[in-house]
């Protein structure tokens, strides 16, 4: 069900593995017992193995649980270049330089450890730079102090014995590497803040851990620099606690492994609510709050969260490719659920959730059903989502098309119209004597006029243009002059709106009014206009007989579906005898 | 008497300017935008502006909006509005603080050339002409406690016509009654409404409509 690019390591890849590392540690501890210059063998060889066995091991479950990280791999290799450099405690010539050599590369590679967590890739330019510099500087300059003669020990790579060059390289390369520890602490830290959600508290506990390790080996290799005192103490508590990543690193398994206690609990929560609201119950059980349910709509051809809303999948984290500052968020992939013959549906969480491929598949095998009733509620807000945005387009394509007939009647035939009735008054002023041609031709001027009147009120019925030219409270002060009724007007003074709000108000208060003339019987009107926190309140009430039909012949209903196709509200009270009060609330966006 | 004219047809600014030519007015510009309007009263301030609501580029107010820039700085220079609607709350808006020299007035009203060429003029000497339609609107609407039902059909009809804008003598020659006679009538009127009676025409139209709005 859940879906890996790499098929775990096999039990023979594992134990090859397993051999070097226990070979590897027991060489390093008979080296340490060898060795006769060697000053504290036993503590020396406990801080090795100290910070080589847990990485190892940690490497190794790591690399199981998750083969598409490199994360393990890299883990494997810091350990054993830990107990590379034990090969320094022999004198071998060429196996002595080897061990000489990769003296600091373990600082580089727990450097590289640290910003790679967790998918085991380097997600950004920087840093990369700053692990490439990590080994340049424990490996190449180590190179330079071998070969300026490693402060009398004689190597093959050695050119010329410079005791003193060999310092300053030596120096340089300490406090480089120092610094570039206080680098990447510099990268986690920036991560941690822009991160901003909220992580999983295991992981957030690690990462700090790495940060800590880091501080301390920095610190470490400016004691070592400058030969400062208590090194000996620091050094035993930055080997400490460098070794104790790895076992936070398990606990972080181990939490995961635990959390699969909690698929109990979701089986209970879905037996108790057929649809619930799934987000929050797994991204309890998967302990990760910045869990992403997303459900494939194939009618929509898209993604989409519980509530019908638009969701894009993060890219997949290719290791390949080059993620800039606009890459893939390292800090979100997502895992596919397929059944047969069903939608698939996708959890977005954070890479490590991956380590527990198992409690994924335990807790979707529990959801299962809840999961297809998650969809079938995803798609359903959708289709209603989907229906809210056209009924708002076509009452705005609607309008616009009444705004331009409008013009078009204004520009049109109702100038001729005057033009025309100019014409025959023109006419008429010129004309002496005649008294009969005279008076045809006023009758001919006033039956345009009356053409005029009846286009007028056409026009008008098309698109109310005073509102879009002169605003609303001019347009109400107009419609409520028209009411034959005692009418109290009550305008708060708001400036000029959307046209969108200003049509639809005017359409409630016009439709109402005239509802009021013909059905309420009513003794007065009031009409009241206000702007609220961003929302427009246009409210008609009447004292009539009440109990109006908000169904049919009122046009309320039209009134409803213009004032929700822009997000608002209608509201209609209608008690018998009680009056009417019809109330609409418009956001104006 | 000196007229701009605004209006963006073509057909109705020939047939305007051709209109007060006859009438022995002079048309000092003919302009089909509001700010070439402006610039010429700034210019050559005429007694008075006719100007279309609805001008370029938006055709929504700007006719309206050079009305009032117009009242504010060149209060001597009247204004007379030419709209395809004449809305009450526009004019309400035109006659805010003063009905001084202002018209509003429906386009149709041009072809009855009489009418009109007496409504330029009242409005270039200050007084006012406000559409009939917009006062007997306004006349309709009941009332509770309607003062107005006090009123005989003759001073209705000498209220009808002052609040237009007539001059005594005008409502005189409409009603072909005595210029006495209509004094008489709008004392009355003055009274029954509980209206102070002012001296000026053009006031008395703004105290007309203030009461009827109410």
């Amino acid at each position: 069900m859940v879906t890996s690019t790499r098929s775990p390591p096999g039990p023979l890849s594992l134990g090859l593995v397993g051999a070097i590392g226990i070979v590897g540690t027991g060489l390093a501890v008979l080296l340490a017992a060898t060795n006769n210059d060697l000053s504290q063998p036993v503590l020396r060889v406990v801080l090795i193995e100290w910070v080589a066995v847990p990485f190892v091991v940690a490497g190794l479950i790591a690399w199981r649980r998750r083969p598409d990280s490199a994360f393990g791999r890299l883990m494997i290799l810091s350990g054993f270049a830990a107990l590379l450099s034990t090969l320094q405690w022999t004198g071998l010539p060429v196996v002595n330089t080897l061990g000489r050599l990769s003296d600091l590369l373990v600082v580089a590679l727990w450097l590289h450890v640290f910003l790679a967590y967790p998918s085991g890739h380097l997600g950004r330019r920087p840093e990369r730079l700053l692990v490439v510099a990590g080994y340049l500087a424990a490996v190449g300059l180590q190179v330079i102090v071998l070969a300026l003669g490693d402060f009398g020990n004689r190597h093959p790579l050695t050119v010329a014995d410079n005791a003193a060059l060999a310092e300053a390289a030596q120096n340089v390369q300490l406090l480089t590497l120092s610094g570039l520890c206080l680098a990447g602490l510099v990268v986690l830290a920036i991560r941690r803040r822009a991160g901003g959600r909220v992580r999983r508290r295991v992981i957030a506990l690690l990462v700090d851990s790495f940060g800590l390790a880091l501080v301390m080996v920095a610190a470490l290799l400016v004691f070592g620099t400058f030969a400062l005192p208590g090194f000996e103490q620091l050094q035993l508590a930055t080997f400490g606690v460098v070794g104790l990543a790895p076992v936070a690193f398990l606990i972080g398994l181990l939490d995961a492994r635990l959390a699969r206690g909690g698929v109990a609990d979701l089986l209970i929560e879905m037996g108790a609510d057929p649809a619930p609201d799934l987000r929050g119950p797994l991204a309890r059980v998967l302990r990760d709050p910045t869990l992403t349910v997303a459900y494939w709509l194939p009618q929509y051809g898209s993604w989409a969260d519980q509530d019908g809303e638009p969701v894009t999948l993060p890219e997949p984290n290719d290791p390949g490719a080059s993620d800039g500052p606009g890459g893939p968020d390292p800090e979100r992939v997502f895992t596919l659920i397929e059944r047969d013959g069903e939608p698939p549906v996708a959890l977005i969480h954070h890479p490590t959730l991956r380590d527990e491929p198992e409690l994924i598949d335990a807790v979707t095998a529990a959801a299962g059903i809840a999961l297809q009733n998650g969809r079938l509620q995803a798609e359903l807000r959708a289709r209603l989502q989907d229906l809210h945005s056209s009924r708002g387009r076509v009452i705005e394509a609607a309008q616009r098309e009444r705004r331009q007939l409008e013009r078009n009647l204004h520009d049109g035939a109702q100038q001729r119209l005057v033009a025309l009735a100019l014409e025959l008054g023109l006419l008429g002023d010129r004309l002496a004597g005649d008294p009969e041609t005279r008076a045809r031709l006023d009758r001919a001027r006033q039956e345009v006029s009356a053409s005029l009147d009846e286009l007028r009120d056409l026009a008008r019925g098309i698109h109310p243009a005073v509102v879009s030219g002169h605003g609303l409270p001019v347009a109400l002060e107009s419609l409520a002059a028209r009411s034959t009724l005692p009418l109290t007007l009550n305008i708060q003074a708001i400036g000029r709106l959307p046209e969108p709000v200003e049509v639809a108000a005017y359409y409630v208060v016009c439709e109402s009014l005239t509802n009021v003339g013909k059905h309420a019987r009513a003794g007065s009107t009031s009409i009241c206009l206000e702007l609220d926190a961003g929302v427009l309140v246009v409210e008609v009430a009447d004292d009539g007989i009440g109990g109006a039909d908000t169904e049919r012949g009122s046009g309320l209903r039209g009134l409803a579906d213009r004032v929700e196709a822009l997000d608002g509200r209608l509201r209609v009270w209608t008690p018998l005898g009680g009056g009417t009060r019809v109330r609409a609330e418009i956001p104006c966006g | 008497m000196r007229v701009a004219i605004a209006e963006d047809s073509v057909l109705l600014r020939e047939g305007l300017t051709r209109l007060l030519g006859d009438a022995g007015l002079e048309v000092t510009a003919s302009c089909g935008t509001a700010d070439d309007l402006l610039l010429h009263v700034r210019s050559d301030p005429p007694d008075v502006v006719i100007v279309d609501i609805r001008l370029p580029p938006t055709h929504t107010d700007e006719g309206i909006r050079a009305a009032g820039t117009i009242r504010q700085r060149h209060p001597g220079v009247g204004v007379l509005v030419l709209s395809q609607y004449v809305e009450v709350g526009l004019a309400m808006r035109l006659l805010a603080d003063s009905a001084e020299g202002v018209g509003y007035l429906l386009k149709d009203r041009i072809s009855d050339v009489t009418d009109f060429i007496a409504a330029v003029r009242r409005v270039g000497t200050g007084g006012s002409a406000l559409d009939p339609t917009i006062v007997s609107t306004m006349l309709r609407r009941h009332r509770v406690d309607d003062p107005l039902q006090l009123l005989t059909p003759r001073e209705r009809q000498v209220l009808e016509l002052m609040a237009t804008g007539a001059s005594n003598q005008g409502i005189a020659d409409a009603m072909v009654i005595t210029l006495r006679a209509v004094e008489k009538y709008v004392s009355t009127i003055f009274g029954k409404l509980g209206l102070p009676t002012t001296g000026s025409e053009s006031r008395r139209v703004l105290a007309v409509l203030l009461f009827l709005r109410s």
